[in-house]
């Protein structure tokens, strides 16, 4: 679907969006880019979607180098700015990118009104865009940029102020695409997205490429614990003694940082039930892509700060 | 052919009906006095021309710089649109709205000054011709500008300039360069036009001399059309 090699990028200002990004994704393949902010995610996805020239480096689209209409027609973008004409109401909006799109009005209608129903928008359809709200305006980017059945989709934080309800749809959506051979490349920072989505994780960094894998790939070579934390009513634990775990006690919880996962919360409840205390809530925090993006860059993906492997 | 930008900025009109009012409405108000004065039609003529192709220049430029700077136009553009289609459609959606805003104020020009029908048919073709011209020029503007005041000052800027060649501010002297290129500006027309329709003398003669000018507004809708991508292409990037 796309080939990408040395791609890169300078802004006006002289600050590098990317630069020498190699990168190649075929049919069905979903391809989720993650780094903090400014890492070159949304400068990546517009050079992919041909909203920006890539300089220096080649962009191979569907075998072309050349980028033609026909070439944008077989793309579904989403920006990461809900830009639509506002006095127009989302149909009009929606059907006016299907006909740039190259649908016909009515083949437009049919996919439009289905995607409407599956983001929840059927109610404000005929509602001028300028009162929906940004979450609204977010769901419409994404119904214009399915409902001509896209061979790559390329989006910008897709799931960006979407409820969840919308979000499993469009999960769902982008699941059953991908069986039908498209191809989609995807930016986000949210872990728990890419680890549903992707069949494949590119780490950004400052603009670089510095890791690439499966999740399962990337997550097999993170040295990380699982955090417990178990809150309680009533008596601390005297003392909490497992191998492999480093565990604090508080007046009011345990915290275990554990490297052989979840076995170890039987014992931990055990010795808080033990000491007569009562279990309000507990918390289990699986080490996730975050974590290995910290571990690989030493930076926090949420904050771009020192991370906790620097720690 | 299916011309979705068009019938998108026809809803849009129709929709902003208190901005379809104000459009029809100021202009009138504008007009009314002096048509109906004893103004000399010199005076009245260079009015009237400087407000219809200020009116068509604005009326341009200022959405089409609102729209690249939103990144409106980069997304017509990546949804395949063809740039310079895209821009085409703009200018003569705009031109049109235009020619249906402005026309209450051509009809009160007429009526105050009892022009003749074919003083009103040569304006009708020349104000349709002018109209079309600065929302070009406005196109024009708004594709070198960065910014909506930059914007409105390209566009008064360059529509002065036209118009002043154009010979709407002066009487060149016969056989000076002035004089030659006074006959190419697609304002000149309207000009005379209004000039004649208000009374005065026209220097058009046949209407042959309607070439250059048409000539010259063909030459800038292909333009527009093969330039289109730099006027989607907006300091966002």
């Amino acid at each position: 679907m796309f080939q990408a090699r040395d791609l890169g990028y300078t802004y006006p200002s002289g600050r590098v969006g990317v630069q020498g990004v190699s990168l190649k994704a075929g049919a069905g393949e979903r391809v989720v880019a993650m780094g903090p902010n400014g890492s070159g995610k949304s400068t990546l996805l517009r050079l992919v979607s041909t909203a920006l020239p890539s300089r220096p480096g080649t962009l191979v689209l569907f075998g072309e180098r050349q980028v033609s209409r026909e070439t944008r027609r077989r793309l579904g973008v989403v920006q990461d700015e809900p830009v639509h004409v506002d006095a127009l109401t989302g149909m009009e909006n929606a059907g006016l990118f299907g006909e740039l799109y190259g649908l016909s009005p009515k083949r437009a209608s049919a996919s439009l009104i289905g995607l409407f129903v599956a983001f929840g928008l059927e109610q404000v359809r005929d509602v001028p865009v300028a009162e929906y709200s940004y979450g609204m305006k977010r769901k419409l980017l994404l119904v214009e940029a399915l409902a001509h059945e896209p061979e790559l989709l390329v989006l910008d934080e897709p799931a960006l102020a979407l409820d969840p309800p919308s979000q499993a749809v469009l999960l769902g959506i982008l699941e059953e695409r991908s069986r039908a051979g498209a191809c989609t490349l995807v930016a986000t920072n949210e872990p728990a997205l890419a680890q549903r989505l992707a069949t494949r994780v590119v780490f950004l960094s400052e603009g670089e490429l510095v890791a690439q894998g499966t999740t399962a790939e990337l997550l097999e070579n993170l040295h990380g614990t699982t955090r417990i934390e178990i809150r309680f009513t009533g008596e601390t634990p005297d003392e909490v003694k497992l191998d492999g775990v480093a565990v604090t006690l508080l007046p009011d919880r345990i915290v275990a940082e554990s490297r052989s996962g979840v076995e170890v919360l039987p014992r931990l409840t055990e010795a808080v039930l033990g000491a007569g205390s009562q279990i309000t809530r507990v918390e289990v925090c699986e080490p996730d892509l975050a974590d290995v993006f910290t571990q690989i860059t030493g930076l926090d993906m949420r904050g771009d700060k020192e991370g906790r492997a620097e720690e | 052919m299916t011309l979705p930008i068009w019938k998108s900025e026809w809803i849009v009109a129709r929709r902003r009906k208190r901005l379809l009012v104000l459009n029809v409405v100021i202009p009138l108000t504008l007009v009314a006095p002096i048509a109906f004065s004893a103004a000399p039609s010199a005076h009245a003529a260079a009015v009237f021309t400087v407000l219809f192709v200020l009116f068509g220049t604005f009326g341009s430029s200022i959405p089409l710089i609102r729209d690249g700077e939103s990144g409106l136009l980069a997304r017509y553009a990546l949804a395949g649109a063809h740039p310079g289609g895209l821009i085409l459609q703009r200018v003569l959606a705009s031109a049109a709205l235009d020619i249906l805003e402005l026309t209450p104020s051509i009809a009160l020009i007429v009526v105050a000054r009892g022009a003749s029908p074919a003083q009103v048919a040569m304006l009708l073709l020349t104000f349709g011709a002018a109209l079309l011209t600065a929302n070009l020029l406005g196109a024009w503007a708004a594709a070198v500008a960065r910014s909506v005041a930059e914007g409105a000052l390209f566009s008064v800027v360059s529509a002065l300039l036209l118009l002043h060649i154009g010979g709407t501010f002066r009487s060149p002297t016969p056989g000076t360069w002035g004089a030659a290129a006074e006959g190419w500006v697609p304002f000149h027309p309207l000009h005379d036009a209004l000039l004649a329709a208000t009374g005065g003398p026209s220097t058009i003669g046949p209407a042959s001399e309607l070439l250059l000018p048409g000539l010259m507004l063909l030459g800038g809708l292909l333009v527009t059309g093969g330039l289109g991508r730099y006027f989607t292409v907006h300091s966002r990037a």
